[in-house]
């Protein structure tokens, strides 16, 4: 028992961090209908600039806040200088920008800072005895901080979204953005906004995976797809959707390595199995509003 | 100050390389309802496109005396003049508070006030404002069309087609209701249409559109009794 | 009312907006390429073809050591890089089937890519039981091949069918996963028995046959020295089931087919409409892409003699790579891939001839950064001087813009600088191709949506433009087959 609460409280850990990644996903998604394929990169990269800012001698929170406005500038850059200019010739050219995106970046990253780990530290104790019992299961402050960062994200972001006209401009964008120019609303500055904002959330989502996981420049290609992943099972146009699906797929992670011994190192199959059935029985994810385009 | 609210002299407008307006001129005085009438593809939705600065346009176009050289969407909401778009153009994923409240995002301060008025003249809405308003009939869409671009607190509407796929005596209400609102409000309006018989009747003048020409102008009346556009639009019969 | 408004001032428009719903009208074609006019002569083009193309020849010859001949000998690692390129090219012909004919986008061919380089080796290792085939279950390695191809063919068809009734990202989504799927089923050691785990499959080397052919007495020897040599096999090898299978890809294309395939990708409903069958004909596509990708990996397996699961070529980087040859050759061309793959190598090899030689670091970044500040300086100027009326007469639009673009250029020349005080703690300039070829992807998606081979098409249509044409066949019928990645 107390093993299954410490892999529960491990599989909501690394799920917060899918979740991060999948909310700034579907940020994306909402306003401008494509999948930002670069969203894992450009975290890495932040994660980089945020280990460089720590040996410089700042701390830590800071430079966390620093490489999340670094990876608000560039996702803001991506929109503007990369998708827009193409987002009305066809949906592959918008993708193919963004996976020479994903590529720059990440040969960027590896260009810079080389392919040898570095370290981040992290923002909650990770000493060897800072953990608190429930039971007999001992669980890390790191797991319950990584947790709780979620969700200040989600808080945060339901206050934006409900509370204000920035928050009313961005949901009305992402229903319609004729309508919205016809109310005055800056659809341009609205979009290069939406993706500033996931750019950040992925950032954030990469320094804080990066402590435990050891910072290297494929740091987030593994999370980044099962963030994709989550991001289709909750819904691609859903951010309760983004939250749930990366919890679940976080949750199915730990308990897969944990429980079912054979299936440890096929994690990336079970995936496929997953996102397979997703679309084969409901391509508009658990939360998401049932207009996938069928062909 | 000329006298007219709004002023428009060799309009020009089109998609691409295809011009689509070929110079046209018109006016609408303060606390006027005029109505531009046209059949399908004669330019009507881009007559309006480019008065509220949706596309690239060549010509004057005054307001209130003051020239909107070509200008963005936003710009020409702060000088007071509100779009009602073809097909209604509701955010239907969000409530129909939340769509009273986006068409008020040019302006500044509390709105609550609006809010509450606009309830008031369509007590339909008041009922179902938190429902998406994806979720309303088409009449009540286009009620919160209506609502959504008075909102703004314009001096000028412009009404695209309001009585598209709209049942004939949701329409007539939907014509009495715009006819009220300039009686209340002062407020000037230009519409353009399809629905000859209706609009006809309810407009101070009116303009003929035809392949991106104005081809007959005067007073609805004087429209209503011509021949040709009795033939044109009101299927000869009158 | 407005206190924006003054008398006699209007409203510009600003030509960097593009928050307009539609277009607008501007010197440039709708498709964002410039237009071209013919008016200039022959010998202007032939001037630019020698300008570019002299230095190019000579750094190909150069990366592929042709320069050899001339001095007496082979370079060997030279001839192995043109097999690769052929093998490459194959590959891609496969990803331009489905992505560039067909129009459904796949990041994930390098999985067939693996699957038939694994399928070249554990048949010829003779690491699995096929009672009826093979000598002693060790297959003859040209016969793995077809294997090869029909395996993909399969899986194709299996992970195609659900990820193909759904829009674009949802299949390049599906296919990135896929990648890694199918590489963690490489590497699963329950199998360890048939692909080797973790390490791979080391096999024998494959000794090429003596002649590339023996007809009657009339021979060709495989090395132009007299020793069969593999590198050269493998080029006329693969050589030559490219050009096959060019050819069967046009025939395809021909073919009802391939006419299917083309109108699904430029407008699925109107295709639907008249009667294609969507989801058999993106299926059939996508598993005949997967087949001839994998028919590029059963050579590419039997060119190296071994295969493991983390070879780049396998993962993420190789699906990618295989994208980029795409594009720079040019989508739904049929000489595209050959020219995309030959262009990939050839860059590749040469940055990584430049990562390897760590003194030159220093120069390339002070270079870099002379580039880059130059760039954001004209850049500011340019915007300054478009835009001085604006920012005299309208403060609050036009300063607050030119004070973005600065501050903005500013914080991306403080983000280089941090970058260069990353490098000096052991940053290798190992990621350079990577660069290069991310910034292509992005630059060809925006400027030469056509790629090398397409744009080339279109420069010539421009020659055969000059001398008037009857109007009917004019632009449509000389305008490259399919010009679109995807879509309208």
């Amino acid at each position: 028992m107390s093993l299954f609460i410490q892999r529960m409280f491990d599989g909501l850990a690394e799920g917060s961090i899918y979740a991060l990644l999948a909310l700034a996903l579907v940020v994306i998604f909402r306003s401008t209908g494509q999948l930002n394929f670069a969203q894992g990169e450009i975290g890495t990269l932040c994660a980089f600039f945020a280990s460089t800012f720590t040996l410089s001698g700042l701390p830590v929170w800071v430079a966390i806040l620093l490489a999340m406005a670094i990876g608000f500038l560039i996702a803001a850059f991506v929109e503007r200088v990369v998708v827009r200019p193409i987002e009305n010739r066809n949906p592959g050219a918008v993708i193919v920008a963004l996976i020479g995106v994903f590529l720059a970046v990440n040969q960027l990253s590896a260009m810079f800072w080389g392919v040898d780990a570095r370290s981040l530290p992290s923002l909650f104790p990770t000493n060897a005895d800072s953990f608190f019992r429930i039971g007999d299961a001992a669980i890390r402050w790191e797991r319950v901080g990584i947790i709780g960062v979620l969700a200040v994200v989600v808080v945060l972001l339901f206050l934006l979204f409900n509370r204000t006209k920035i928050g009313l401009a961005m949901r009305a964008v992402a229903n319609n953005q004729e309508s919205s120019n016809l109310v005055g609303i800056r659809v341009g500055n609205i979009l290069i906004l939406g993706w500033g904002l996931a750019g950040a959330i992925g950032a954030l989502a990469a320094v804080m995976l990066a402590p435990s996981a050891g910072l290297t420049g494929t740091l987030m290609l593994g999370p980044f797809l099962y963030a994709s992943v989550a991001a289709v099972l909750g819904g691609l146009d859903s951010p309760v959707g983004a939250v749930v699906g990366g919890l679940l797929i976080g949750l199915l992670k730990a308990f897969l390595i944990g429980y079912v011994d054979f299936l440890s190192d096929m994690l990336f199959p079970v995936m496929l199995v997953v996102l397979l059935s997703v679309l084969l029985f409901r391509p508009a994810g658990l939360f998401g509003t049932e207009k996938v385009e069928r062909v | 100050m000329s006298e007219n609210l709004l002023e428009v002299r060799g309009l020009s407008a089109g998609y691409g390389q295809i011009e689509v307006l070929h110079s046209l001129d018109f006016h609408v005085a303060d606390g006027e309802i005029v109505v531009i009438l046209g059949a399908n593809g004669a330019g009507k939705t881009t007559t309006m496109r480019s008065v509220s600065g949706m596309i690239q346009r060549s010509g004057d176009v005054l307001f209130d005396g003051n020239r909107i050289g070509s200008a963005r969407p936003d710009a020409v909401l702060r000088v007071g003049i509100s779009q009602v778009p073809q097909g209604r153009g509701t955010f239907t994923d969000l409530t129909v508070e939340d769509n009273l409240r986006a068409g008020a995002y040019s302006v500044k301060g509390s709105i609550a006030a609006d809010i509450d008025r606009w309830y008031d003249v369509f007590p339909r809405l008041a009922e179902r404002r938190d429902q998406r308003a994806g979720s309303l009939s088409g009449g009540e869409q286009q009620m919160l069309a209506i609502a959504r671009a008075m909102m703004n607190r314009p001096k000028l509407l412009l009404c695209d087609e309001p009585s598209l796929g709209l049942a004939p005596i949701i329409t007539q209400n939907l014509f009495k209701i715009l006819g009220e609102l300039r009686d209340e409000m002062g407020m000037a309006l230009l519409v353009v249409e399809q629905n000859a018989g209706l609009s006809l009747q309810l407009c101070d003048r009116a303009y003929v559109l035809e392949t991106g020409h104005i081809v007959a102008s005067g007073t609805g009346d004087e429209l209503l009794n011509d021949d040709t556009v009795k033939q044109a639009y009101l299927g000869g019969a009158g | 009312m407005s206190d924006v408004h003054h008398e006699g001032d209007s409203v510009t428009l600003d030509d960097g907006e593009v928050e307009m719903a539609t277009e607008v009208v501007s010197g440039k074609s709708a498709g964002g390429l410039p237009v071209f006019t013919p008016q200039h002569g022959a010998l202007h083009w032939l001037g630019r073809v020698l300008v570019f193309a002299l230095p190019l020849a000579y750094l190909l010859m150069r990366v592929f050591g042709v320069t050899g001949i001339v001095g007496g000998g082979w370079s060997n690692s030279g001839l192995g890089l043109l097999a690769d390129a052929f093998i490459i090219a194959i590959a891609v012909m496969g990803v331009n089937l489905i992505t560039g004919y067909t129009g459904q986008l796949s990041i994930g061919h390098s999985a067939f890519f693996a699957i038939g380089a694994y399928t070249g080796l554990v048949l010829t290792q003779g690491r699995v039981s096929t009672p009826f085939f093979g000598d002693e279950n060790v297959w003859d390695p040209g016969w793995t091949i077809p294997v090869a191809a029909a395996l993909c063919f399969l899986v194709g068809c299996v992970v195609g069918l659900p990820a193909l009734r759904l829009k674009g990202i949802y299949l390049a989504l599906t296919t990135l996963v896929f990648v890694e799927a199918v590489r963690s089923i490489l590497k699963y050691e329950k199998f360890e028995d048939v692909t080797g785990g973790a390490t791979g499959i080391k096999g024998d080397k494959y000794t090429p046959p003596e002649y590339v052919f023996d007809f009657f007495g009339i021979k060709l020897p495989t090395g132009l020295d007299g020793r069969a040599d593999l590198n050269q096999w493998m080029i006329y090898l693969s050589l030559a089931l490219l050009l096959f299978i060019m050819l069967m890809v046009s025939g395809i294309m021909r073919s009802r087919i391939g006419r299917a395939m083309v109108a699904t990708r430029d407008n699925e409903l109107a295709a639907e409409v008249m009667g294609v069958n969507l989801s058999v004909i993106k299926t059939v596509a996508f598993g005949l892409s997967g087949a001839i990708t994998g028919i590029g990996g059963a050579l590419f397996g039997l060119k190296l003699g071994l295969v493991d699961a983390d070879v780049p070529l396998f993962g993420l980087f190789g699906a990618i790579t295989l994208l980029v040859a795409m594009v720079v050759g040019g989508a739904a061309q049929n000489w595209g891939p050959m020219v995309g793959a030959v262009f990939y190598v050839f860059v590749n090899e040469i940055a990584r001839s430049i990562g390897e030689a760590p003194a030159d670091y220093e120069a390339v970044f002070t270079i870099t950064l002379i580039v880059l500040v130059a760039v954001v300086m004209v850049v500011v100027a340019r915007y300054v001087m478009q835009h001085r009326n604006d920012i005299r007469a309208n403060v609050s639009n036009g300063a607050w813009k030119a004070v973005l673009v600065v501050v903005g250029s500013m914080s991306a020349l403080v983000a280089a600088g941090v970058m260069l005080l990353g490098i000096s703690d052991g940053g290798k300039l190992d990621g350079l191709g990577g660069v290069i070829f991310g910034v292509l992807l992005i630059l060809f998606a925006r400027f030469v949506p056509f790629g090398a081979v397409g744009t080339f098409r279109i420069f010539r249509s421009r020659f055969v433009q000059i001398i008037p044409k009857p109007p009917s066949e004019s632009r449509a019928a000389k305008a490259p087959e399919g010009v679109q990645v995807q879509g309208r």
